[in-house]
């Protein structure tokens, strides 16, 4: 177990690695991001102190060098655009974006997993159809749109609630939340339906498929031989058996809508992380760009290993095989 | 929607009882953009000079026409070849009680290098050699060289308060002693309450600000980036005021009787720019041949591009009428702007003719490179500009691109023909022509985005003598008298002036717009 961690670890250092020598390059080749920023009044002294102030004179590999060794010292730099510690921004925008991801792919998947089962236990019924064409909905629909209707609906024409922004936050351990509250709970609402669509569609398909193959394997046929009821059946057996492929999409969904909820947080204005990396990009606040992708890059990994774990826990051939 | 009829005034109502007397001594502005920091000096992005005007002053005031009025200094008068002596107003107050004089401008002055970011302010100080604070309200300036726009420079210096701000002048330390508010003192309309990167900017009104009370006790600027979004958190009541409503989106509003649409002049201008080098990348013959020399160095291909060009087109269909045809490089009525240059009319048969006349009866071809996400209707423009160049026989290949990509390669001279908006933001000649259409000379200090090697002797020298006269009127010729030599060679075609559009709260507000685009809560009133 200790080595399958170890080298796990090492895979994350290398992905990381990887990481910060792409954004690096991909910037540079992009081009200059004093050309996006300087004002037109510059002349070219005012120009070449900006750009030796920012480090951007030196070589490519020497910028990259001291990053790298400012990185291992625990510092990621300033970003150029707002002057403050990049660790600082993305931690201030981080709970924003966590608690409404959380709320979302949580409730998008006990949901998608209610719904998948039930359409794949009763497939002719009249529900299953209507589960099964919200689905194809969820899928097809693209979020933007999709938000924008919400807004439209909810809060511009029915005023039922905001149309964006996060609420009002209360303190927890330091970290500011809108969850609690009434009025951030109601700030939420709106994106994380917009958030969760896709997600729902797809866990109510992952599970329907998963429930109609395990109906008719002979694990489900003798326990119903053994006397066992259907929703102990369904619940100690069914659910197992297809959480596999489940869990992990919900990490790789986790994941990848921790770092990219930009559609959902621009259309809401919620002033999440996805949000600044897209701004960032956009003028090129290369610090930011690269602190943004290695702590990605560390989500992901630190995901798929908790992952890895559990399903060990719920499979023990996966867990022999850990093991052995 | 039938519903829409009943809810929408049902939701006015509810929103009016709900928040009652609390929203009428409250402004909550929805804007595009904010600022990068809480202290004044570190950008000059439009957005941060507007937020910061809430609770700096700036030195000169630039007014809704960015004519240039007393802010902080009452009056200003050139002592002698390379100094300006500033007079300052008499019992202006700090937020803290504390009183503003002569040490603060020096100060501000001489921080802004230090603590400047990469949207350098350093620009406004740029002329500047010294400062001698001769008593508590008068100051000389010094500059390197005759600086006859210095005041002009001095409409986005803010001033901060030597002592609230004197342990929070180092790259390191300003951002936080600003955006924790300990170091954000001014003079402005407002003080400073809270604020987050990219989040709401929080404000109190300043009771002793030196240009009278503001109508607003508090006042939220929102940042919402989404155009969209922005316009339904005013339609849902989130916000009283919001700024840069889409052209698509004003079309509706103009028939939605809850929402008033306020147009205003932009300074933006959208300029096609031709490359005058020997040797160009982007274009070649139509069979893809290369070809002997660049005919965008032919003036009768210019004159022909200009005249394949429909202005009233553009405005109309691409704008959606949110738009004026324009024929120089600065709006009607700046300093420098000529009555003098004719309307460009829109004539094919001639394009044809003129570009046969240059020897390219078949035409040629060539790839148009123009941002897309930078100001409104951008890349539709490009793409208009596009069709109707092929239809006189200059095959062009539209490349509406990002502005992230757009300018770092303009400034590499990669492009050929290329459009984007510039803005004369300072309101005089000095700052668009000295920055386009002199040719690039770091010793003088002019032709910094001459990005098409364009050169005119006569223009260089016109803009050089012009930026040492100390005579406005003479200035102000001299400046025409460039304009109109540079519209006249066509290396620089203006299309269009752009227009933006605030949307208000039907019947509650009332405000001027300003020709930089800046929306002021001091300058926004009660509708009764």
């Amino acid at each position: 177990m200790l080595g399958f961690i170890i080298q796990r670890f090492l895979q994350a250092v290398v992905v990381m690695a990887v990481m910060t020598v792409i954004v690096f390059c991909g910037v540079y080749a992009i081009g200059n991001p004093i050309d996006i920023v300087i004002p037109p009044e510059a002349t070219q002294d005012i120009r070449d102190e900006v750009i030796r102030r920012l480090g951007l004179d030196r070589p490519l590999y020497e910028q990259y060098f001291i990053f790298m060794s400012n990185l291992l010292q625990g510092d990621l730099g300033r970003s150029f655009v707002y002057n403050i510690p990049v660790l600082e921004l993305i931690g201030g925008r981080l709970p924003a974006t966590l608690e409404l991801v959380l709320i979302s792919v949580i409730s998008a998947t006990v949901l998608g997993v209610s719904l998948g089962i039930y359409a794949g236990y009763r497939p002719d019924s009249w529900l299953s159809k209507a589960i099964m064409a919200i689905s194809v909905l969820g899928f097809s629909v693209p979020s933007f749109w999709v938000g924008l209707i919400l807004i439209l609906f909810f809060a511009v024409n029915l005023g039922w609630l905001p149309a964006g922004g996060r609420g009002d936050t209360v303190e927890i351990w330091g970290v500011a939340w809108s969850f609690p509250t009434l009025n951030g709970l109601s700030h939420i609402v709106l994106p994380a339906i917009n958030l969760a669509l896709f997600k729902l569609a797809m866990m109510i398909r992952l599970a329907r498929a998963g429930t109609r193959e395990i109906m008719l394997t002979d694990t489900i046929k003798f326990a119903r031989a053994a006397g066992l009821s259907e929703g102990t059946i369904l619940r100690r057996h069914l659910l197992k058996l297809i959480s596999i492929p489940i869990i992990t999409v919900f990490g790789l969904e986790l994941g990848s809508t921790l770092a990219f909820a930009v559609v959902t947080e621009t259309i809401f204005s919620w002033p999440g992380v996805g949000k600044l990396i897209i701004d960032s990009i956009g003028v090129l606040d290369r610090p930011v760009m690269v602190a943004y992708l290695v702590l990605v890059a560390l989500v992901f990994v630190t995901i798929n290993f908790v992952i890895d774990l559990v399903f060990a826990m719920i499979d023990p051939r996966l867990r022999q095989g850990a093991t052995a | 929607m039938k519903y829409r009829k009943f809810i929408m005034p049902l939701a006015v109502t509810l929103g009016l009882t709900a928040v009652g007397a609390a929203s009428a001594q409250t402004l909550t502005m929805g804007v595009r953009g904010g600022p990068e920091s809480m202290d004044p000096h570190f950008s000059a992005l439009g957005p941060h000079a507007e937020a910061a005007k809430h609770i700096f002053d700036t030195l000169v005031w630039s007014g809704t026409d960015l004519q240039i009025e007393p802010g902080l200094a009452e009056s200003w008068a050139p002592v002698d070849e390379d100094t300006w002596e500033f007079k300052l107003r008499q019992g202006v107050k700090f937020h803290d009680g504390s009183n503003f004089d002569a040490e603060d401008v020096k100060f501000s002055i001489e921080r802004i290098p230090v603590v400047t970011g990469p949207t350098t302010t350093a620009i406004y100080v740029r002329r500047v050699a010294g400062v001698d604070v001769i008593d508590s309200h008068t100051l000389h300036i010094h500059t390197d060289g005759r600086a006859a726009t210095l005041p002009n420079d001095f409409i986005r210096l803010f001033i901060v308060s030597s002592e609230a701000a004197a342990a929070y002048s180092t790259p390191e330390t300003s951002a936080g002693g600003f955006n924790s508010g300990a170091a954000t003192i001014g003079t402005g309309p407002y003080k400073y309450v809270s604020w987050e990167p990219k989040g709401d900017l929080v404000l109190a009104r300043n009771d002793d600000y030196w240009r009278g009370k503001g109508a607003w006790e508090t006042v939220i600027r929102k940042e919402i980036p989404n155009d969209s979004s922005r316009l339904a958190a005013l339609k849902a009541g989130q916000v009283d005021v919001i700024n840069y409503v889409s052209s698509v989106d004003y079309l509706a509003l103009d028939r939605d009787a809850n929402i008033d649409a306020v147009k205003g002049d932009s300074v933006y201008i959208m300029n096609l720019q031709l490359d005058q080098r020997e040797d160009t990348p982007l274009v070649r013959a139509i069979d893809g041949s290369d070809l002997a020399e660049n005919p965008l160095r032919d003036l009768k291909v210019r004159q022909a591009i200009d005249h394949a060009i429909d202005r009233q087109t553009m405005v109309d269909i691409v704008l959606e009428g949110l738009g004026k045809p324009a024929n120089q490089m600065m709006p009607p009525g700046f300093f420098g702007s000529s009555e003098a240059i004719p309307m460009p009319a829109h004539d094919p048969a001639k394009a044809k003719a003129l570009l046969a006349d240059a020897g390219y009866p078949n035409g040629f071809e060539v790839d148009l490179y123009c941002t897309a996400d930078r100001l409104p209707g951008d890349g539709a423009i490009c793409q208009g500009l596009g069709q109707m160049l092929t239809q006189v026989g200059i095959k062009t290949n539209v490349n509406a691109i990002s502005k992230t990509v757009y300018f770092p390669a303009q400034a590499r001279l990669e492009y050929s023909m290329f459009m984007n908006g510039w803005g004369t933001l300072t309101g005089e000649a000095s700052y668009t022509l000295g920055g386009l259409a002199h040719s690039n000379n770091p010793d003088v200090k002019l032709g910094a985005y001459n990005r098409i090697e364009y050169k005119n002797d006569d223009v260089d020298m016109l803009l050089q003598t012009g930026a040492r006269m100390m005579d406005p009127d003479e200035r102000r010729a001299t400046y025409e008298q460039a304009m109109e030599k540079v519209m006249a060679d066509k290396a620089y075609i203006s299309l269009v002036q752009l227009q933006t559009v605030w949307g208000a709260k039907a019947g509650m507000l009332k405000f001027d717009p300003r020709f930089d685009e800046d929306t002021l809560a001091f300058f926004i009133t009660p509708a009764n």
